[in-house]
């Protein structure tokens, strides 16, 4: 996806980070703007193996803010389809209960569009 | 263009924003109280709860930047005050990522401020993305847009006397 360049301040990660979806980078340009550190996809979260040790279950939070501590997911699905993510945050929290995660909604990021007048479509 | 119904009335406005002045007051009773209001949308609440809050205090306003003119967040216009050892209280119209109240809050505190708090009209804390010294709530209040009472859409129906719900699907634009 061919997504703008953008010169980010407060970007705390090594890799650039290349996010999925016009949501992801618009999320970004919004922390950056207000100064808010944060990083892309920085962990990998394992939900559930087999009983071999084999990864069945992954979960890679879009962004994370160091100075709040917390794993920040981005989803630009429809309320009704966000069941899989939340039951995927549902997980996390069990497995790893120090994890401070939040899923923003598409109506989240549509208020901030509406509020800073962002550009979320393709 | 229509507006959606009330979602509080004039009356009930006036009495919340009453409780909050007496309760600042009582908190800040012989401290050096300056209110810093935000412009645009904080006017309407910040003259009313000023008014409602019977102890000497000072008034202060600034003004941000609109988010995407520039590279980073700035003030537009900043305080006329000296804040180093003063109580400053911010009166924020709504809260809800909390991004721009962040920012006031790590400038504002380079100044040495004797304290810092915010008290706010409305509050949407399920939408918080950053912990924030918000110590006075009007309403917590559901994921819906408002106008009127100091809240617009495309600067106008700050004037209106109630908050109204407004209808997504009756037009677009910014408001609260």
């Amino acid at each position: 996806m061919a997504l703008e360049t953008h010169d980010f301040q407060a970007f705390r990660g090594t890799e650039p980070p290349r996010f999925a979806n016009r949501a992801e980078l618009e999320c970004a340009k919004v922390l950056d703007y207000y100064g808010l550190p944060w990083e892309y996809e920085p962990r990998t979260f394992v939900l559930e193996t087999d009983e071999n040790g084999r990864v069945l279950e992954a979960f890679t939070p879009d962004f994370y803010l160091p100075e709040q501590d917390l794993y920040l997911e981005v989803t630009v699905m429809k309320q009704s389809l966000v069941t899989r993510k939340n039951r995927k945050l549902r997980k996390l929290r069990a497995r790893y209960p120090e994890v401070n995660a939040k899923l923003f909604y598409r109506r989240d990021l549509e208020r901030l569009a509406e509020r800073l007048s962002l550009d979320l479509d393709e | 263009m229509t507006l959606g119904e009330v979602y509080f009335t004039a009356a009930q406005l006036r009495r919340r924003v009453g409780e909050l002045g007496a309760e600042i007051a009582r908190d800040y009773a012989g401290r050096d109280l300056l209110l810093v209001v935000p412009l645009k949308g904080s006017i309407v609440f910040a003259a009313d709860l000023s008014r409602c809050v019977r102890i000497p205090h000072a008034l202060d306003f600034l003004q941000l930047e609109p988010y995407g003119r520039g590279s980073g967040v700035k003030l537009l216009k900043d305080l006329d005050a000296d804040i180093r050892g003063r109580d400053v209280l911010i009166v924020e119209d709504v809260v809800d990522t909390g991004l721009t109240l962040h920012y006031l809050n790590r400038t504002l505190r380079l100044r040495a401020p004797a304290s810092f708090a915010i008290a706010t009209l409305l509050d949407r804390p399920y939408r918080r993305l950053v912990e924030l010294p918000v110590r006075y709530v009007g309403f917590t209040v559901p994921d819906e847009l408002f106008v009127g009472y100091g809240f617009d859409l495309e600067q106008r129906y700050r004037n209106l006397p109630d908050l109204h719900v407004f209808h997504r699907e009756r037009g677009s634009g910014r408001a609260a």
